[in-house]
C-alpha cells in the first residue's frame, strides 16, 4: 500500500517535471512579466508602513507616529470632498461610458458599408491618442470667454439668445462637472466600443433570424437578443473599470481650477498637492494611498458580488 | 525644539569632521587658495581635497526656454579641462525641478549640488537636508569673498539671531518681477506712464478700447504660489501681503489675509476684474498664455520677470508681428502707491550626504564666482576657437571680438549658461555687453524694489501649508471673480483654515 502510494507520489512528481519541460517555453515567456509584476507591484507594497511613519524623503530615520496619517486624514474636510467627488465622477463616468460606448457599438454595427464603418470607426477612435493636455487645451479653447462673443460655445449660446455675455464655463462649479464628461466622453468613447463591437460580432445570426421571423423589429432585436447577449462583457468591462474609479488625476488635474476645487477636487489631486508639491509628506501620502486601495477593493468585491447575485458566478 | 539642536549639532560636527580628516589627509593647515592657481593634477591642495566628480541637479543651466542639446555638455568638458573634475548636470523639467529634488533624496541618489527657491531653501536646511556652509565661507580667503556682494549672502543666513547660518550660496540675485506694457499703444492713445493707481487703472480702461484686447492686464492667477505671493499684482496689492510676514507694530508674526491692507487689495482687484480689466481667464492662465496674449496683441499689461526677458518678449513679439523695437515691449516703474518686489537669491546648496562637501564649496562654488575664469564659464560658457558655431562654444567672434554667440539649438544669442550676467552678485569685468533692454529693465526693477526675506518655516508649517495654500487660492480667486463677498470670504478662509492658520501663527512666533 505504501509503495503504491510512494510509486504515486513518483508518478506525480515525474508528470509535473513533465509539464515543467513540455511547456517551459511558456515559463520563458511569462517570466519578464513576473519580473515586472514583482518589482513594480508586489516590492513596492513594503512600502505601506510608511503610512505609520513621520518620512520624507530628508528626516535621517522616520519616525513611527502609528496610526496618526490615518487621523489626519479622516480629520481632513478637504480629503472627504475629494474623496466624495472621486466617487462621483468616476461612477458618473463609467455609468456614462457604458451608455455611449454600447450605444456607439450598436449604431457603428448597423452600418453596412465596410469602408463607411470603418471611416467611423477610426474616427470616433482618434481622440483617444490625444492627451489630455491637448484636450484640455482643445476644450479651453472652445469654452473661452475671449473676443465679442467667447469662444465657439459661448457663441452659439449668445446667437440662441441663451446667454447675454460670454460665461467661463471652466470655472463654474454647476458646469464644470458636465464639461468634464463629455470630455472623457468625446475622447474615449470610440476606444471603449471596440470590445463592445467585437461582442457584437459574436453574437449567432440564427437568433436574429429566429426574431424576424417572430415578427421583432429592430429595436426588440436589439432589446431581446443583442442586449442580453452583451450583458456578460458588460459587466466584465464594468468591474474591471470598477477597480478603477478611485485612479483619476490626469483628466482632472488638466481641467480643474481653485474656483471648482467643491466640485473636481479628487483624492489624486489632493495627493498631489499635499504629498508632492508641498512638503514632500510622503508617510501622509501613503496614508491616503492606503485608502483608495481599500476602498477600490470594497467596490470590486461588491460588484463581484452582485453579480455572482444576478447570473450565479462573479468574474473573479 | 531639542530635535533641532541635535540636528544643528550634528551638522556642525559632521561639517567639523569632515573639514578636519581634510586637513590631516592633506598634511596641510594652510586657507584655501584660489584654484584658478592649481595645478590640474593636484588632487589635494592647500588642505582641500579635490572632488573626483561633482553631479549637480539644476532647474535653469542654459536658458530654460532652450534647454538645448549639446550646449551643457561642452561646458562640462571645459569644466573638466580647467579644474580636472568631472561635472555631471541634472536637469529635470522645469516644473518638476523640486519633486524630482525629493524623490532624489527618497531614493537615496542625491546630488552634490542643488539649486533652491526660498520657499524650499529654508525647509530643506531645516530637516538636515543641507550641509552647513558657514564656516567654510567665513574662514575662505579665496578672491570671491573681496569681490562678492555680502548683501546676498546674507540674505541667505537662516535660524537663530545672533546664530545664523549659511546653508546655500546665492546663485545670483534673486530678481522680480516688472510691468511691462505695450509702449506702441500708449503713443497711439496718447498715454504717459502711469504715475499712481487712478493713472493705472485709465490706463487699462483706454487699452480696453483697442481692438481684440480681450484682456487690458493679463495674469496666471490672482495669487502666486509661491513667495513672494504678491508679485505679480503689485498694481493692486500695494503694501498687502496674503502670506504671514513680520509686523513690525505688532512684534509679532500675523497672517496677511486677515490684515486690513489685504481687504483693500482684495477690493482693488475684484473692482478691476469687475470692469473688465483683468484678464476674465485668469484663473486657468499659466505664463505662457500671458506672454502669447501680450505678444499676439490680446493683452496690453502684465507683469513678468525684469531683466534678460525684457529682451526675450521683445524678440517674440518681433518674429510675431515685426513690431519688435523697445518702444512695444515697454518696461514700467511701479505706481506710487507700491514697490516692485525681489525675491531672496536662489541657493545653490551641497546636500548633507556629499562626501566632500568643502571640496565642492570650493571647487564649484568659489570657483564659479572668483570674476574671472570660473565665472565667465558659468556665465557666457566656452571660449570659441575663432568661427563657427558648431565648432565653438558661447563666445569670442572671428576678430576676436568678445561677444555672445548663438546656441547650438537656436539662433538666439547665449544670454546666460547658469549664471545671468545681469544679475551678478560679484563686481566683476564682464566683457560681454548686455543688450540695452535687458539693462534698462534691470536698473527700473532695482531702482524701485525691496528684496524679502527668506520665510521663516518649520515642521509644522510645511505640514499645514499645503492645505493653507489650497484654501487661500480658492477664497482669493472667488473674491475676485465676485462670486463671494469681501468679508464674507475671508470668513470663510478663516474659518476653513481656522486650524493650520494657528498652527503656522504658533509655529512662527514661538
Amino acid at each position: 500500500m505504501a509503495n503504491t502510494a510512494k510509486s504515486g507520489a513518483m508518478s506525480d512528481k515525474n508528470k509535473t517535471s513533465a509539464r515543467i519541460i513540455r511547456y517551459s517555453p511558456f515559463y520563458v515567456m511569462f517570466t519578464p512579466v513576473l519580473i515586472i509584476l514583482i518589482l513594480f507591484y508586489y516590492l513596492p507594497i513594503l512600502g505601506l508602513r510608511w503610512s505609520l511613519y513621520k518620512f520624507n524623503p530628508f528626516i535621517p530615520e522616520p519616525v513611527y507616529i502609528g496610526f496618526e496619517n490615518f487621523m489626519t486624514l479622516f480629520k481632513s474636510a478637504r480629503f472627504w470632498a475629494a474623496f466624495s467627488n472621486t466617487l462621483v465622477l468616476s461612477i458618473v463616468n463609467l455609468c456614462l461610458s457604458m451608455i455611449f460606448s454600447v450605444g456607439i457599438a450598436l449604431l457603428i454595427n448597423e452600418i453596412g458599408h465596410a469602408l463607411a464603418k470603418k471611416f467611423v470607426q477610426t474616427v470616433i477612435y482618434l481622440p483617444h491618442f490625444l492627451s489630455w493636455v491637448v484636450v484640455a487645451g482643445i476644450f479651453a479653447l472652445i469654452l473661452s470667454v475671449e473676443g465679442q462673443t467667447g469662444g465657439f460655445v459661448n457663441t452659439i449660446l449668445i446667437k440662441l439668445h441663451l446667454i447675454d455675455e460670454p460665461v467661463y464655463w471652466l470655472t463654474e462649479k454647476k458646469a464644470w462637472r458636465l464639461i468634464w464628461y463629455i470630455a472623457n466622453r468625446w475622447k474615449e468613447t470610440g476606444w471603449g466600443t471596440i470590445i463592445f463591437l467585437a461582442a457584437v460580432t459574436g453574437i449567432s445570426p440564427d437568433l436574429y433570424e429566429a426574431a424576424e421571423i417572430d415578427g421583432a423589429g429592430k429595436l426588440k432585436q436589439v432589446w431581446y437578443i443583442t442586449i442580453p447577449s452583451l450583458m456578460e462583457t458588460i459587466l466584465v468591462v464594468f468591474i474591471l473599470n470598477l477597480a478603477k474609479v478611485m485612479n483619476v488625476f490626469e483628466s482632472v488635474f488638466v481641467m480643474y481650477n481653485e474656483m471648482v476645487y467643491d466640485v473636481s477636487d479628487v483624492i489624486q489631486t489632493y495627493t498631489y498637492r499635499v504629498g508632492l508639491q508641498g512638503g514632500a509628506n510622503y508617510g501622509y501620502s501613503t496614508a491616503v494611498g492606503i485608502f483608495k486601495s481599500v476602498i477600490s477593493l470594497i467596490l470590486v468585491s461588491a460588484a463581484n458580488y452582485t453579480s455572482g447575485k444576478i447570473r450565479g458566478r462573479g468574474i473573479i | 525644539m531639542k530635535k533641532n539642536i541635535i540636528l544643528k549639532a550634528a551638522t556642525v560636527a559632521v561639517a567639523l569632521m569632515m573639514a578636519s580628516s581634510f586637513l590631516t589627509a592633506c598634511g596641510s593647515e594652510q586657507g584655501a587658495a584660489a584654484i584658478n592657481d592649481l595645478p590640474l593634477d593636484d588632487t589635494c591642495v592647500d588642505g582641500v581635497a579635490k572632488p573626483e566628480k561633482i553631479i549637480m541637479m539644476v532647474d535653469t543651466f542654459m536658458k530654460v526656454e532652450n534647454r538645448e542639446v549639446g550646449g551643457k555638455d561642452v561646458v562640462c568638458e571645459e569644466y573638466k579641462k580647467k579644474t580636472g573634475i568631472d561635472l555631471e548636470i541634472e536637469m529635470p523639467s522645469h516644473n518638476q525641478y523640486y519633486e524630482k529634488v525629493n524623490l532624489s533624496f527618497a531614493s537615496g541618489n542625491v546630488p552634490n549640488v542643488i539649486e533652491l527657491g526660498s520657499t524650499y531653501y529654508p525647509n530643506y536646511s531645516a530637516y538636515g537636508a543641507l550641509w552647513d556652509m558657514t564656516d567654510a565661507y567665513e574662514s575662505s580667503t579665496a578672491p570671491m569673498k573681496s569681490i562678492i556682494d555680502e548683501q546676498f549672502v546674507d540674505a541667505l543666513r537662516i535660524g537663530d539671531e545672533g546664530n545664523k547660518r549659511l546653508y546655500g550660496f546665492p546663485m545670483a540675485r534673486g530678481n522680480g518681477t516688472i510691468t511691462y506694457v505695450r509702449g506702441d499703444w500708449m503713443k497711439e492713445l496718447g498715454i504717459s506712464d502711469p504715475k499712481n493707481y487712478d493713472d493705472f487703472i485709465n490706463m487699462l480702461e483706454k487699452f480696453k478700447t483697442i481692438e481684440d484686447c480681450y484682456a487690458p492686464l493679463t495674469v496666471a492667477g490672482f495669487i502666486n504660489s509661491e513667495s513672494p505671493y504678491n508679485q505679480y499684482l503689485k498694481e493692486f496689492y500695494w503694501d498687502a501681503d496674503p502670506h504671514f510676514y513680520y509686523d513690525d507694530n505688532e512684534k509679532k508674526y500675523v497672517d496677511g489675509m486677515s490684515q486690513p491692507a489685504m481687504k483693500d487689495a482684495l477690493k482693488r482687484l475684484r473692482d478691476a476684474y469687475e470692469k473688465g480689466l483683468i484678464d476674465r481667464q485668469a484663473v486657468t492662465n499659466s505664463t505662457a498664455d500671458c506672454r502669447n496674449k501680450f505678444n499676439t496683441g490680446h493683452a496690453g499689461c502684465f507683469n513678468y520677470w525684469a531683466g534678460a526677458w525684457n529682451k526675450t518678449l521683445e524678440q517674440n513679439m518681433s518674429n510675431l508681428t515685426k513690431k519688435g523695437n523697445e518702444d512695444v515691449v515697454k518696461p514700467l516703474a511701479p505706481i506710487v502707491e507700491t514697490q516692485y518686489v525681489e525675491r531672496p537669491p536662489t541657493a545653490m546648496s551641497i546636500t548633507s550626504k556629499t562626501k566632500n562637501p568643502l571640496g565642492v564649496y570650493k571647487y564649484l562654488i568659489e570657483y564659479s564666482h572668483d570674476g574671472g575664469e570660473g565665472q565667465m564659464l558659468f556665465t557666457h560658457g566656452v571660449e570659441g576657437e575663432n568661427n563657427g558655431k558648431e565648432k565653438t562654444g558661447h563666445w569670442k567672434n572671428e576678430n576676436g571680438k568678445i561677444v555672445a554667440l548663438p546656441y547650438f539649438s537656436s539662433e538666439n544669442l547665449v544670454e546666460k549658461v547658469y549664471y545671468s550676467p545681469e544679475l551678478t552678485i560679484t563686481e566683476w569685468n564682464d566683457p560681454i555687453e548686455a543688450d540695452h533692454e535687458v539693462v534698462n529693465s534691470s536698473k527700473i526693477f532695482r531702482e524701485n524694489s525691496y528684496m524679502v526675506p527668506v520665510p521663516k518655516t518649520s515642521d509644522e508649517m510645511s505640514d499645514a501649508l499645503p492645505e493653507l495654500d489650497t484654501v487661500r487660492k480658492e477664497v482669493i480667486s472667488k473674491i475676485v471673480t465676485g462670486v463671494t463677498g469681501i468679508d464674507d470670504g475671508i470668513k470663510e478662509y478663516e474659518t476653513r483654515a481656522a486650524e493650520e492658520i494657528e498652527i503656522i501663527l504658533n509655529a512662527l512666533n514661538s
